[in-house]
């Protein structure tokens, strides 16, 4: 019998968003105890800082221009590379569980396997997933959570915000109590909510294997992505009129506009609503009417859906004890992307590579009978990124990592990472809307430094960049692109870049734009 | 408005090719998701996999000039939609097949890109083996 693995990750979740790394606000107790008892990892990112890319690397363990999944909307093929089937392959039961995101999810003709399943309530997975349920954010689709609402609950359907508007574009109805976009006060029951229905079919997958089966779960809960609207039931549990403004949001609305204005140009054509790169940003929103209140308010409804999350985390945590499995079981805990969740000025997310979005909590809490516990806890601060995950599941079940895989195996302190040369980490953005906007950012973090360099397309001109010190700068409000003094550093990092980024070799075309 | 344009060549006369692409209840046989064709009068609905109908307007169909032409009138959430499918002798041995769409919201262009260069393709390969497809 080996380790069992159980895999969680969450939507959109910022690194400050748990107590583990300094989240003062949502209850976290079990995430954090996995860092307690765990390996957590200060400079992590994802690839790609929207959610098909992100995933897509992290079921391959490849970089974004090996598995091809450059964009929302572009569907990673299905006979694409999974860890899932190294490890069924090695003996192990698999499991998908919440959202997943390979494939597009606005499918009217329904194309694609996963919505096939979703609509047809079969479970039989693919991608190596012996069993698959899937859900996302709210009622509507192919998921197997809106089948269940429907055949259930119909009464919620209309309960969940409304993500696309007439015009098929993602919705700026704004709502709460200060008229943010994306609020809604859902009057769904709590254990109607996508957040417990994941844990509630986790929690019978397991509970359908044999006591000695390996296996591994991934756990995919849909919040705290947007659109906010956990069930108001639990609204009493923070009060956004008491929070404090992010520390990343300079209040003074000129300061606020130097920072953006400093930055390409992309930054401040979006903040005046000229300019949207993301389909998943609402198009007719403005970023420069966003009120104070209004990032109070969504803060605290993120707060909201993060402790939902921690609680549902915990009851399946309580069932795989109660099976007898807690001391041979790994976790691994992470999200696919960041959220601005009012840094600059902003909401949501796009071709912005700020620790908002690319700086994600990761933790990997060991199997206590192979070495994981108090006396194994460590905070990694060199750079790792999503495309480790896969190889880490490997290594903990035991398997070579196949030679498609392009990460390694997680260190387990720094020591380990400088020995095994964890020096940097590479994410990318490529857009093209139908309105025929391209933009393309390269990112490489390494030596508490970040540094994004655009390649042409119809806002860029290939001149622009950014370039951040994390250390005496870690709000990154201070562009030191331009600054002469830097140009050597700036260089070295663009050979840096260059050297070890994987461009795409395709582009392979959006079959959806979500 | 957003444009979008899939075509293919296919090793077979255009009128082969016609006898397919201008039976607008043939639709079934090639287009990805859609289960049911029956036309009335000018009027065409498609029932998809999902349960869903598409109502749509037949606006062309010239057999001379091998030219099917057809809106989209609901549900989906469409304001303009024309699409456009014309099979053309170009001199080249076998014929082109093009199928061009204007749409609005840009967003649904996404969507029935994917879907139509699918659908070509399946009509392509139905024609021909040896079909070179392009999109």
């Amino acid at each position: 019998m080996g380790r069992k693995i159980l895999f969680i990750t969450t939507d959109q979740m910022r690194y400050d968003a748990i107590g583990a790394n300094g989240g003062r606000v949502a209850r976290t107790p079990n995430i954090d105890s996995f860092a307690a008892d765990g390996i957590s990892y200060d400079r992590a990112q994802p690839q790609n800082v929207v959610c098909m890319p992100s995933r897509s690397t992290m079921v391959t363990g490849q970089n974004i221009g090996t598995h091809g999944v450059w964009m929302n909307g572009v569907p990673l093929p299905v006979d694409s590379p999974s860890v899932a089937a190294v490890l069924r392959d090695a003996g192990y039961r698999t499991a998908l569980i919440g959202k997943s995101h390979f494939e597009p999810l606005l499918d009217p003709f329904l194309r694609f396997e996963e919505n096939q399943q979703g609509f047809a309530g079969a479970t039989e997975g693919h991608r190596g997933f012996d069993h698959m349920e899937l859900a996302t954010h709210g009622a509507a689709g192919f998921t197997h959570y809106s089948r269940w609402i429907r055949q259930n609950h119909p009464e919620a359907i209309g309960m969940f915000f409304q993500v696309l508007d007439g015009d098929l574009e993602v919705s700026n109805v704004p709502g709460g109590d200060s008229g943010a976009p994306q609020i809604k006060h859902n009057a769904v029951p709590r254990d109607w909510y996508h957040t417990d229905w994941v844990a509630d079919r986790t929690i019978s997958w397991l509970d359908g294997l044999h006591s000695d089966d390996d296996w591994f779960c991934w756990m995919s809960f849909p919040d705290p992505h947007h659109p906010w609207d956990p069930p108001e039931s639990e609204l009493h549990r923070v009060d956004w009129r008491e929070l404090d403004l992010p520390v990343g949001y300079p209040q003074n609305q000129a300061q606020r506009e130097a920072i953006i204005d400093a930055k390409p140009r992309h930054w401040r054509l979006w903040y005046d609503g000229k300019l949207v790169s993301n389909y998943e940003a609402p198009g007719k929103w403005v970023p420069a009417t966003l009120t104070a209140d209004q990032i109070r308010e969504v803060n605290a409804m993120a707060h909201i859906e993060n402790e939902l999350i921690d609680e549902a985390i915990g009851r399946v945590l309580a069932a795989i004890e109660a099976k007898g499995w807690s001391d041979d079981l790994d976790i691994v805990f992470t999200t696919d992307h960041g959220e601005f969740q009012g840094d600059f000025g902003f909401l949501f997310k796009g071709p912005y590579h700020v620790d908002s979005l690319m700086r994600i909590p990761l933790i990997w809490r060991p199997a206590p009978s192979a070495g994981g516990g108090a006396d194994a806890t460590a905070r990694v601060s060199k750079p790792v990124g999503l495309l480790d995950l896969a190889p880490t599941f490997c290594s903990i079940a035991g398997v070579q990592p196949p030679e498609w895989m392009e990460g390694r195996p997680l260190p387990i302190d720094d020591a380990d990472a400088a020995a095994r040369g964890f020096e940097r980490v590479t994410t990318e953005w490529d857009s093209r809307q139908p309105d025929g906007t391209e933009i393309h950012l390269r990112t490489i973090m390494r030596d508490d430094f970040v540094c994004t360099t655009y390649q042409p397309g119809t806002v860029h001109d290939g001149t622009e960049g950014e370039l951040y010190d994390l250390v005496l700068d870690p709000l990154q409000q201070i562009n030191l692109w331009d600054d002469p003094e830097r140009r050597s550093l700036r260089d070295e990092l663009l050979i840096d870049l260059a050297a070890n980024f994987v461009e795409p070799i395709e582009f392979r075309h959006a079959e959806a734009p979500v | 408005m957003a444009t979008i344009r899939s075509h293919a060549r296919v090793h077979r006369t255009a009128e082969d090719v016609w006898k397919i692409v201008g039976d607008p209840t043939r639709i079934v046989e090639w287009f990805p998701g859609v289960t049911e064709a029956t036309v009335e009068g000018n009027n065409r609905t498609l029932m998809l996999k999902a349960g869903l109908p598409v109502h749509e307007e037949i606006v062309t169909l010239d057999h001379r000039m091998r030219r099917f032409q057809y809106r989209i009138t609901g549900p989906l959430p469409i304001k303009y939609h024309l699409g456009t499918m014309d099979v053309i002798e170009d001199g080249e041995p076998g014929c082109l097949l093009m199928y061009s769409t204007e749409i609005s919201p840009d967003p649904m262009a996404f969507v029935l890109d994917g879907v139509i260069s699918e659908g070509i393709g399946n009509l392509a390969r139905m024609l021909n083996d040896h079909t070179e497809e392009q999109r």
